[in-house]
């Protein structure tokens, strides 16, 4: 069996992300760069496919010469090659870019299903899986939280507000993960050590034959903005006055009420 | 054979007297004894070097013969217990002395008095008589003990979760031994009976016990004298003939163990240097320890010290560290035949190309042969029969066994035979971790954030120097000229409770005028917790990293809150090239106390008892610093638990367990809490963050937060300066008017 799993290195949850001052970006300085949460379920789930099932586990990753540390990661766990798509091109890209880059290198290589996180934490567009199971031509089940394959088919389970769907889909397909699906592996040393030496392709935008040109640019980062300090409430000192003072506050200030 | 007139004057001991006829066979017992005794001490050795990496253990040895003295022959550690240690000592003792006593009388008898030179003469003999039986008295008297001990008293120790653990083999060597001292008398006060010396008195239990034969017929006593005389000698013969196949071989091996205990900082373990090539790491297999942890197993006389401070133990957790010395001994025992055979299988191999078959000599050919005959007769089997396979870690040793340990240093500190077994844990779990990626979740989570942020709780590492910002306190990149570097720690600066014991420590510097400064967010993690929780690449990565940077500030001087940091940078930094001078804060403290740096004025209010943390007392011996400084506050009580110093029992927090969930068994910050409940103390002094948070934590879970509190020595100390303005607390609004 042919898995991919796609993953993207994005600043660790608890980076402090620091806007540049002409809102370009982020600076980058400091920041500890880590695999997607959301696509480590997709790496562990493709291993353990893997492992159930035999064959073999690509990684595929959009990214500058840093992201070759995620596929590392990845092949750490487990996974037998990485492909890298790198080129300064793709600094920026949005979604569609991403996933054209990512559909071209995939349709290079023989595959049955591809893994993909449900979004990336550092933009949360959500929109990769999705976009590439398009450009893939291939159905898609997404925000998946139990996965299973037999009988050459999958079937997943995907919770949406106070149920959950059961969805059978044929391979090949794309399969975005959600928390809860698995508790991805710690990477062993010798894994670790193996990764050093695994394949990884490099490829860049000329090699894969896509365009860069992307249909939604990023006009400026903004950082949100700072928290305003609370407020302590002591009308007349009395439980009263407090109540009426806060009931006041809301109505009037916050508006709420 | 020269017959000797005994006189007053003259007083001799008539060695042998009534047996001397016997003397060829009593020879060839002897030999046949001390064969059967040298043919198993051999074919254990063969078993003790079957299996395992070597080691060195023979070096620095005025260190060594120290250790031999100390704890083999003076047997300090075993008399640390009063009641096993004095019911030891009597045995040991007493048979050394009987030991000499046997030699002394066959010297005399066979050597001496043939040529002349009797010795055991005069007063000598008498004063000798008088030892003898005193010794032999003290024998009966520890074999009494012993047997009370383990057969009626049954202290837990000697069992495992309240099932005793005696063998048929415990008994065989208690009655040996008291087989030997009652026949001895017996036949002393049957040749009183007959004899009558008037120096009878001299030798007083055979003499008292010679009492019971009054009116015996001479002739009778003669014969039954005769009779018991060869029961002592075949028991006799038969204890030493039994050494090396029983529990008594710990005559030999726990002496030896003493001799090759280990010379480096307590608990330590030989880091991993083969990171980019070895293909498993940690100790997965048995031959994966050294042929001294090995070794180890057979030092283990099942005393259950170990166990009876065991935190993981007495909260009734599976591990007890004698049981994984047990389990390990019987798993050593199984394999090692099979490796044995194999190694003989490839020395006949081996001397084969060579041209001449047979180049063994004839000795050891001899002695091969007489193996396979042994092990044929014993076993019945074709000798070295593979063992069935079965995993170390996970099979022999229980997984939940090897994650409880909270590598507190009771077992190690206590062991009478100087046995390791935390090296053994941690290498077990290091395969774990590193090999088999097999290991807690919760444990798992930690490790990345110690590799992500730095810090255990995946704080962002850019926070780590927030709890300074208003305390004036500058780092080294703003100023490295400075006396002490204050290593602050993950809990230090991160958790809540921990930053008020670094603003607390760093007020009292600043007051005492002391120097220092702090790395801010270039400090990083110490790595102790991966260390000790197997994932020593981790720990290695980590403690590069602040070597590294420490190295670039020409850092001299340490001052460290966490005692396991203070570990880490004193004991095991140095293996990577980071020499400091490490200070925990109760010793700088009580030194700027001692020197009138800091001046203690305030009374400080309350009961304290002091909790001794593992890191600090057992791993560095610093029970006397935070005591010293608890007893310079004015006002302040202290009361002791009565598990402290050396027997302090650990918070649960240690060897990585303060990130583990502990869900077997009674929690053990709940069980240390309650001991210092039964102090009747309301404050709780510690000098470790991992102790606070654990004991903070106990006093909640009792629910006696109303009245009780852990407070670290630093705040403590903080406090009784009187130097903080008293900030009204909750006086945010004004006081409601009065209605």
């Amino acid at each position: 069996m042919n898995i991919v799993a796609c993953v993207k290195q994005v600043p660790d949850t608890e980076a402090q992300i620091k806007v540049k001052p002409d809102g370009s970006g982020i600076e980058e300085g400091g920041i500890k760069w880590v695999m997607n949460p959301y696509d480590e379920f997709g790496v562990e789930e493709a291993l353990r496919l893997k492992e159930k099932n035999g064959g073999e586990v690509t990684i595929v990753s959009v990214g500058p010469q840093r992201a070759m540390e995620t596929i590392r990661t990845a092949l750490a766990m487990g996974a037998d090659k990485g492909i890298h798509i790198c080129d300064p091109a793709f600094d920026g890209a949005d979604a569609y870019v991403t996933a054209s880059a990512l559909a071209a290198a995939i349709k290079a290589v023989p595959f049955d299903i591809v893994f993909c996180g449900q979004r990336a934490i550092d933009d949360d567009s959500a929109q990769v899986g999705a976009v590439l199971a398009e450009l893939l031509g291939i159905p898609q089940v997404t925000v998946v939280t139990k996965f299973e394959f037999t009988d050459g088919a999958v079937k997943v389970i995907r919770p949406i507000e106070g149920a959950q769907l059961l969805i059978e889909c044929p391979l090949p397909c794309v399969v975005t993960a959600q928390k809860g699906l698995n508790e991805p592996r710690y990477a062993s040393l010798p894994g670790i050590m193996k990764a050093k030496k695994k394949p990884v392709e490099v490829k860049d935008a000329a090699v894969l034959g896509v365009s860069t040109e992307g249909k939604a640019k990023v006009a400026r980062f903004v950082p949100p903005p700072a928290r305003a300090a609370g407020k302590i409430i002591c009308g007349d000192g009395t439980p009263e006055g407090k109540a009426a003072e806060l009931a006041k506050l809301l109505r009037e200030e916050a508006k709420v009420i | 054979m020269a017959h000797v007139v005994f006189s007053v004057g003259n007083e001799g001991r008539q060695v042998f007297w009534n047996a001397d006829y016997f003397e060829p066979i009593l020879f060839l017992l002897s030999a046949f004894a001390l064969t059967i005794f040298a043919y198993g001490v051999y074919r254990r050795w063969q078993l003790w070097v079957a299996l395992g990496r070597p080691e060195l253990r023979t070096d620095r040895l005025g260190k060594r013969m120290n250790a031999l003295l100390m704890n083999g022959f003076i047997q300090w550690k075993t008399f640390r217990d009063p009641y096993p240690g004095i019911m030891h000592g009597l045995i040991f003792f007493g048979f050394f002395v009987l030991f000499f006593g046997a030699a002394f009388d066959a010297t005399e008898f066979h050597i001496a008095e043939p040529l002349g030179w009797a010795f055991l003469r005069g007063t000598f003999y008498l004063v000798f008589s008088f030892l003898m039986d005193l010794f032999g008295l003290a024998v009966l008297i520890g074999g009494l003990l012993a047997i009370y001990r383990r057969y009626v008293q049954r202290p837990d120790r000697l069992g495992y979760q309240g099932k005793p653990d005696n063998t048929l083999d415990d008994a065989i060597a208690l009655l040996l031994i008291l087989g030997i001292i009652v026949t001895g008398f017996v036949v002393e006060a049957l040749r009183i009976h007959v004899t009558r010396p008037p120096w009878e008195v001299w030798s007083f239990v055979g003499w008292f016990l010679a009492k019971a034969f009054t009116g015996v017929d001479p002739v009778q006593a003669k014969t039954l004298h005769k009779i018991t005389w060869w029961i002592h000698t075949f028991v006799s013969l038969g204890f030493i003939a039994y050494i090396p196949y029983s529990r008594l071989l710990h005559i030999i091996t726990t002496p030896a163990n003493h001799f090759m205990v280990s010379l480096k900082p307590a608990g330590y373990s030989e880091p991993i240097r083969n990171f980019e090539t070895a293909e498993s790491f940690g100790v997965g297999k048995l031959e994966e320890f050294t042929k001294k942890q090995i070794f180890d197993s057979d030092a283990c006389t099942r005393c259950g010290r170990c166990q009876d401070g065991c935190p993981a133990y007495l909260s009734g957790k599976p591990l007890s560290p004698k049981k994984v010395i047990q389990d390990l001994k019987t798993y050593w025992l199984e394999m090692a035949p099979a490796a044995v055979a194999a190694k003989k299988e490839a020395g006949c191999i081996a001397a084969e190309p060579g041209g001449k078959p047979g180049k063994k000599n004839i000795l050891l050919k001899a002695l091969d042969r007489m193996d396979a005959a042994v092990d044929t007769v014993v076993k019945g089997t074709t000798p070295g029969a593979a063992p069935a396979e079965k995993a170390m870690v996970g099979g022999v040793i229980d997984l939940h066994e090897l994650w409880a340990c909270t590598n507190c240093m009771y077992c190690m500190e206590h062991c009478s035979s100087s046995i390791e077994h935390i090296p053994k844990i941690v290498g077990m779990r290091q395969y774990k971790v590193l090999t088999e990626a097999d290991f807690a979740p919760e444990l798992q989570l930690t490790y990345r954030n110690m590799e992500n942020n730095s810090n255990p709780w995946g704080i962002g590492a850019h926070l780590r120097a927030d709890w300074a910002k208003d305390l004036g306190i500058k780092t080294l990149a703003e100023d490295p000229d400075v006396e002490y570097l204050f290593y602050v720690g993950c809990s230090g600066s991160f958790d809540d409770r921990g930053k008020k014991v670094s603003a607390a420590l760093a007020k009292i510097l600043k007051a005492a005028g002391v120097s220092f400064g702090i790395l801010g967010t270039q400090e990083g993690c110490c790595g102790d917790s991966a260390m000790r929780g197997g994932n020593e690449y981790l720990y290695q990565t980590l403690a590069q990293a602040n070597i590294e940077i420490m190295k670039n500030y020409n850092v001299k001087k340490i001052i460290a809150t966490c005692p396991h940091g203070y570990n880490a940078l004193k004991k095991d930094y140095p293996h990577f090239g980071g020499e400091f001078e490490v200070w925990h804060h109760t010793e700088i403290i009580a030194d700027l106390i001692a020197k009138d740096k800091i001046a203690l004025k305030k009374p400080v209010e309350g009961l304290f008892t002091y909790h001794d943390s593992c890191f600090l007392g057992r791993y560095n011996e610093i029970y006397d610093p935070p005591r010293r400084v608890l007893a310079a506050v004015p006002g302040l009580k202290l009361t002791e638990m009565e598990r402290n110093l050396a027997r302090s029992f650990c918070c649960g927090a240690g060897g990585a367990r303060m990130w583990m969930e502990e869900d077997i068994g009674e929690r053990i910050n709940n069980m240390r809490t309650d001991q210092a409940i039964a102090t009747g103390a309301d404050r709780i002094a510690v000098g470790c963050p991992f102790c606070l948070t654990m004991l903070a934590d106990g006093i909640k879970d009792r629910k006696k937060e109303e009245t009780m509190a852990a407070l670290d020595i630093a705040e403590i100390v903080w406090k009784a300066m009187d130097l903080e303005e008293e900030k009204p607390v909750g006086e945010v609004c004004a006081a409601p008017s009065a209605s």
